[in-house]
């Protein structure tokens, strides 16, 4: 089989389905296409009155500043976790992976739901704060949930097992000769970690910090779930310009566009990070 | 006399003598129940499943004793649902090119519909049932003199509190917007949110504010957010906070009061100086429907005192059968069902048409993402 007729399949399916359906988004944005019948035409009005709605811009960054934090966050603690599974030798390495996924098993909403008996007023949290009288039930820790940290805390939950595996993955094919060569050269295993471990396993973690951080800054599911009206995030602006209130599809084409926009030029910025071979030459 | 107008005429007249055919002319002599007989043989005729855009609930996920009258009489053309989650939501459906035969708008968006092309007026006379509706709601659902909506549910929107946690200042909307309660607040995810502050601020018209009001409600939203846990946007959402205490005051449903006290809270169900706003479902039928006479079979199975008592009891809402009464005293006295007028002045403020809800719409976005 020829390599045209091998790339043919998935070519056509990304042109059916993702670059097709971005061109219609875009022929909305710019009136080409319209929701109500009656006379449109090209026009910028909807781009140029995003550009001068600082409410949109604001909640953008907003959800930009949340999805970074939990990016970061769960980076950080994924990495101890696959370092340990990739390179301690454990035997039961597999059987450890196994359980880091098990939650995928369950649904994804009975997952966020779970979080709402843990953080509420009367949740598990707040019970022990009661029963510990570190809180009166008369005060409980209401921002645990609804909130924008309830969001952050669920998102980091659900994205963690998506960071830890490539990283896992990067770590495991590690040339340990390298690690055996440091240590020989003198090196501590600190500096040998430094040196040699984190600038090759580089690549998995930048590829771990966008498998989280591109879905979550779309995310609408966890927060109209438990962000209550301080967790609203830009991806539930642009649900409801497409349906609630009244449809604004217009407005809510270009939201999603700009948000296409901003994670395609990251991904293209950062895209030489996820070359080993560049990564490892250096 | 327009090609449309020429179309519907030749209809009528097709169906009149479809009907006498059918009854060899019964219909004139044996009354309501001959053409009730009738328009099931019309109907009948009609081919394919009625395509049906509710909301959740209504349907086969718990709703079958509403139109269990209709499935029993059309075993062969039973509904199909799709779910719409707001008005907003079933026109951009409509619009996108979903073709229901029917779907059930609120009454504030009547007169949109009506006059947005997409709907056609009902005949009647095809619902048995209808004569048993609220002469009011019945009006309601007239535009232009011709009945685009059928009245079904309905309830008020006002205002659901905690008495052993809350003591309001006074019976107003005010209370939804307290900062003694900041945290402990639930608001609805509705345009109404700026109607409700437009009525808080004593605006002249709330469902038509100025520039220059409709700032000064946005405002108000946007400043009094801070106080805000929850918007809520489903029943199950507002249950689920409001039962674990995580809020206490909450835009509300009378059917939301019914299920707090069920769970044994202290609740009040308070209806603010301002008044409360009505709202009724009304069902529309899409223009071009080739299913029109199974539409009325199902508004009529829907319509009547059966599906009316049944709603009232599971759903705790109000049906616009005047025959229909609940179980529940604590229900009739929320929902105020024997007074006829329930829905409207002095009692409580109709929910209406919107003339700028693009506007409104653009401005409740703005209050959710400030």
């Amino acid at each position: 089989m020829t390599t045209p007729s091998l790339l043919g399949l998935p070519l056509a399916w990304l042109g059916a389905f993702f670059v097709a359906p971005i061109v219609i988004v875009a022929l909305y944005s710019f009136n080409v296409y319209a929701l109500f019948p009656g006379p449109h035409g090209f026009t910028f009005d909807a781009w140029r009155s995003f550009a001068h709605n600082h409410v949109y811009l604001r909640l953008f960054w907003k959800s930009t500043q949340m999805s970074l934090v939990v990016s970061v966050i769960i980076v950080l603690l994924a990495y101890p976790v696959a370092y340990y599974l990739a390179l301690s030798g454990t035997k039961r390495k597999y059987i450890l992976l196994l359980l880091l996924i098990a939650p995928f098993l369950t649904s994804y909403l009975l997952r966020v739901l779970a979080w709402k008996v843990i953080l509420g007023d009367q949740g598990v949290v707040n019970s022990f704060l009661f029963w510990t009288h570190l809180r009166s039930p008369e005060h409980p820790l209401s921002q645990l949930l609804y909130s924008r940290f309830a969001v952050m805390l669920v998102l980091g939950y659900i994205w963690l097992p998506f960071v830890a595996l490539p990283i896992f993955v990067s770590l495991e094919s590690l040339d340990r000769r390298l690690l055996e060569a440091a240590s020989d050269l003198g090196a501590s295993r600190l500096r040998a970690f430094w040196a040699v471990t984190l600038p090759l396993s580089l690549p998995g973690v930048i590829a771990a910090f966008f498998f989280v951080f591109i879905p979550t800054l779309g995310e609408f599911v966890t927060p109209s779930l438990v962000g209550g009206a301080t967790g609203y995030m830009y991806g539930n602006q642009i649900v409801d310009l497409f349906g609630t209130g009244f449809p604004d599809w217009e407005t809510g084409s270009v939201l999603a566009l700009f948000l296409i926009g901003v994670v395609a030029v990251l991904t293209i910025a950062f895209s030489r990070f996820l070359q080993p071979q560049q990564v490892a030459a250096e | 006399m327009d090609a449309e107008d020429r179309l519907e005429k030749r209809l009528d007249r097709q169906m009149l003598l479809k009907l006498a055919a059918a009854t060899g002319g019964a219909g004139v002599i044996a009354g309501r129940a001959g053409i009730a007989d009738a328009m099931r043989s019309f109907s009948a005729a009609e081919t394919g499943r009625l395509q049906v855009l509710d909301w959740a609930g209504y349907g086969n996920d718990g709703g079958q004793s509403m139109f269990a009258q209709y499935v029993k009489q059309h075993a062969a053309n039973k509904p199909r649902f799709t779910y719409m989650t707001n008005e907003s939501d079933a026109l951009a459906k409509i619009q996108a090119g979903q073709r229901p035969d029917i779907f059930r708008p609120y009454v504030g968006w009547v007169k949109f519909f009506a006059t947005s092309g997409l709907v056609q007026p009902w005949d009647p006379s095809q619902i048995p049932s209808f004569q048993r509706l609220n002469p009011f709601m019945v009006k309601a659902g007239q535009y232009g003199g011709k009945q685009y909506g059928i009245p079904d549910d309905w309830g008020f929107d006002a205002i659901l509190y905690r008495s052993d946690k809350v003591t309001p200042k006074s019976r107003s909307w005010g209370l939804i917007f307290d900062d003694r309660y900041k945290g402990k607040i639930s608001w609805f995810d509705d345009l109404n949110m700026i109607t409700v502050a437009g009525l808080y601020l004593r605006f002249k018209d709330p469902w038509n504010q100025s520039d220059s009001e409709l700032k000064q409600s946005q405002q108000l939203l946007t400043t009094k957010k801070k106080n805000v846990r929850l918007i809520w946007s489903s029943e199950t959402n507002l249950w689920e906070a409001f039962g674990s205490g995580d809020v206490w005051i909450a835009y509300a449903w009378p059917n939301d009061w019914v299920q707090m006290k069920k769970k044994g809270l202290k609740v009040v169900y308070m209806r603010p100086k301002e008044k409360p706003i009505a709202w009724v479902g009304m069902f529309m039928l899409l223009k071009g429907s080739p299913r029109s006479h199974l539409a009325h079979a199902y508004v009529d199975a829907w319509s009547s005192k059966a599906s009316a008592a049944w709603l009232e009891d599971n759903y705790g809402y109000g049906h616009a059968n005047l025959q229909a009464r609940p179980a529940s005293s604590d229900l009739l006295l929320a929902l105020q069902l024997t007074n006829a007028r329930a829905v409207t002045e002095p009692n409580a403020h109709l929910d209406r048409d919107i003339p700028r809800r693009a506007v409104y719409a653009k401005a409740w976005q703005e209050v959710k993402a400030s």
